[in-house]
């Protein structure tokens, strides 16, 4: 346990160092706070429904950014750095205490990074809505830490996984490109060849197979209501067994997504000849 | 004993004053002594119910007396034309639902039954085939510890005609007001919340719906197999739920709707088979589903409506439908609309189309919500304006307004707002202490 706090703390160091949580703090705190605000402000709606319209934007942008910076950040941390990885590999470490801490203080710089961002934005959702939602709000900002956590497992067994490690980057791309947009269209467009029973069934099972699926899903139920999905919302707390359950499945979901591919990343490292 | 008092001139109406330490102590026995057209003063207490009344009488409450029924019946049932019940407090009714059992039943016409408070009761105030009643100012509250099935209305109005319901506030009971075969009636400034539907109509002509407020209710207002409908100035708000509309017509003819607010509902308009209706000024917003419609539904006009902040703006089930979003010339403002206006005249040059791919897929595969605002949605909503080969039905304005042209000004929402509250702010705020500080300690050490 000592090992991986020490490797995680070395990985934040890392990444605060080459300033790459700085540049992802500013841009994305930028555009949290300019949706928040701008977002109100046209918006004009006071109460919950402020809140959840300006949220719902909020959730649209880790939808689309977490998911990369983490793709990248979690490749780069085991294909970028040549000396530094090499200088890790030859310390009397154990190699899944390696991939763990890695993801550890990967985990901890992201959360750095948003949670300026998520705060700022937070503060000014708070001042113009009040009380509504603060504890939906903190649960969503859980949602983008879980999705970020997904995707640097996925960055980093695609790390591990590549044969040439400049060649990670571009599956790290295309992970991206197949989460964020083809997976979904995939989908849909299988719906269309099965009949309508199985139909609904495979989307509501096809959302597990996708994070960023489970965290939008989960993020407007916790943001909104499942009243927002229509009559498909009602399908999707039937299909699971009631409104709790549906986010117990969805949220378990997404962390077995953060958990497995750092498992399978560790157990590739295990064996691999450096 | 019993006091005499002439009022108004009429030599022979009287005043009865019943108090409860006497000498009339009973209202049951001031209106056996009373004759037509008496006045029953009653003085704040607690007096027994149940009453009938066989003769035409005002009952006249002065400092709220409370009628405490007998649990079973009605507390108050009027059986004479032309009564007048007037600031009472009404409780206890029976709880048998084909008893009608109610605060007030009324089975007689040309009465007034004004600023009373109903509560435990089943049905609020009952309109049995009595006609040309005034229900003015009271205040219904149900039983709100049954399920919705097994309260009452709280004003029902069966087999009646030409009734008017103004200003009453009446909350959880099972539908706020309900008519059937009830033509020529006003509704007017009625409150009704806390409801299954707040209004709830059948085979119900020519009535005048006008700046009544429907909200947090599964359904604001339901309107079944009715003509001629007038509905005016309402409030349809924040009523939300997996079935909940904030105004819904199903099998209707030639209705208005004009200069309604239909905001924060879960489907703003529902609309099944409603004919020949046309919607003008009415301020559409914030609701998860502006319009659901049915292609039963034909011929209907929307003109100088805004819709503004929908989550989305249509659902057509079915093929495309006969609805028109525009009427000579004149279209709706939409939020949306990115079209331009180079002529000046006040309407988009560009036609607005209300829908995309994704959106019309939408309408008759449902279980496609689940995609609400994915990158997929978007693509296939991009996918169609850049390579528009994708045919299907369409709805379009093709005169869309560059202004809004409706009764409420657009923001009309903040009608609530939820007070600054510290924690909500301290929650965000450690959020960026804890990052910046783990920032600062991590690159110092």
């Amino acid at each position: 346990m000592g090992t991986i706090a020490t490797l995680a703390l070395f990985e934040m160091k890392v990444h605060i160092r080459n300033r790459w949580v700085l540049v992802f703090a500013f841009v994305f705190g930028f555009t949290a706070v300019a949706i928040a605000a701008f977002g109100l402000a046209t918006a004009g709606v006071a109460g919950f429904q402020g809140f959840a319209r300006t949220t719902a934007s909020l959730l649209n942008l880790a939808l689309y950014v977490i998911p990369l910076v983490s793709l990248m950040m979690g490749t780069m941390s085991f294909a970028g750095e040549k000396n530094a990885g090499e200088l890790l590999f030859v310390q009397p470490i154990a190699r899944e205490s390696l991939v763990w801490g890695k993801l550890l203080g990967l985990m901890l710089s992201i959360a750095i990074a948003t949670g300026s961002g998520f705060g700022l934005a937070g503060m000014i959702i708070a001042a113009r809505v009040g009380s509504a939602g603060v504890t939906r709000y903190l649960l969503f900002v859980g949602h983008a830490l879980l999705l970020a956590l997904a995707f640097l497992a996925l960055g980093i067994l695609v790390a591990i996984a590549s044969a040439r490690k400049p060649r990670a980057f571009g599956y790290a791309l295309f992970l991206w490109f197949f989460f964020v947009l083809f997976y979904d269209l995939l989908v849909i467009g299988l719906t269309f060849l099965v009949p309508e029973p199985i139909a609904n069934r495979l989307v509501f099972l096809s959302l597990f197979g996708n994070p960023v699926d489970l965290v939008r899903v989960s993020g407007f139920m916790t943001l909104d209501n499942p009243t927002i999905f229509g009559a498909a919302g009602v399908m999707l707390v039937k299909f699971f067994g009631g409104e709790g359950w549906a986010h117990v499945a969805l949220i378990v979901g997404t962390i077995l997504w953060g958990i497995l591919p750092a498992w399978l990343a560790q157990g590739l490292l295990r064996r691999q000849d450096i | 004993m019993v006091l005499l008092m002439g009022i108004g001139g009429s030599a022979e109406a009287k005043t009865l004053v019943v108090r409860p330490q006497g000498p009339l102590a009973s209202v049951r026995e001031a209106i056996r002594q009373a004759d037509a057209g008496d006045t029953i003063r009653i003085e704040a207490g607690v007096y027994g119910g149940n009453l009938r009344l066989e003769k035409p009488l005002t009952l006249e409450g002065v400092g709220k007396p409370l009628i405490l029924g007998e649990g079973s019946g009605s507390v108050i049932t009027v059986l004479a034309d032309g009564c007048t019940i007037r600031g009472m407090v009404i409780e206890r009714s029976g709880r048998v639902l084909v008893e009608e059992d109610s605060g007030i039943l009324v089975k007689s016409s040309r009465n007034r039954i004004e600023e009373n408070e109903i509560r435990d009761v089943l049905y609020g105030i009952y309109l049995y085939a009595a006609h040309d009643n005034l229900i003015r100012g009271n205040r219904i509250r149900g039983l709100a510890e049954l399920e919705f099935g097994e309260r009452g209305n709280g004003i029902h109005i069966w087999n009646s005609s030409g009734n008017r319901i103004i200003a009453n506030t009446i909350s959880h009971m099972r539908d706020g007001l309900y008519l059937q075969n009830a033509s020529r009636s006003v509704i007017r400034e009625n409150h009704a919340f806390h409801l299954r539907y707040g209004l709830h109509y059948m085979f119900s002509d020519d009535n005048v719906i006008e700046e009544n407020r429907f909200f947090d209710n599964m359904v604001g207002a339901a309107i079944m197999y009715s003509r001629r409908i007038r509905l005016r100035r309402n409030i349809f708000f924040r009523n939300r739920g997996f079935s909940s509309y904030g105004l819904l017509f199903q099998d209707c003819d030639d209705c208005v709707i004009e200069g309604n607010l239909i905001a924060d509902n879960a489907v703003g308009i529902f609309m099944e088979a409603l004919r020949r209706s046309v919607f003008r000024r009415n301020l559409i917003t914030t609701n998860d589903v502006a319009v659901y419609l049915f292609s039963s539904a034909s011929e209907n006009v929307f003109t100088e409506n805004s819709f503004v902040r929908n989550v989305s703006l249509l659902r057509v089930i079915g093929r495309g439908t006969t609805t028109r979003w525009s009427w000579q010339g004149v279209g709706n403002y939409w939020d949306a609309y990115e079209g331009f206006d180079a002529d000046g005249d006040g309407i988009g040059d560009v036609p607005f189309r209300l829908q995309d791919l994704f959106e019309r897929l939408e309408g008759n595969h449902p279980r496609l919500r689940v995609y609400l605002s994915s990158a997929a949605a978007e693509a296939l909503a991009f996918a169609e304006k850049a390579f528009p080969i994708i045919p299907g039905p369409q709805e379009w304005d093709p005169a869309p307004l560059r202004k809004p042209r409706a009764l409420w000004p657009s923001d009309a929402l903040e009608i609530e707002r939820i007070p600054f509250s510290r924690w909500a702010f301290l929650a965000p705020m450690a959020m960026v202490g804890l990052s910046v500080g783990l920032f600062l300690w991590v690159g110092r050490r």
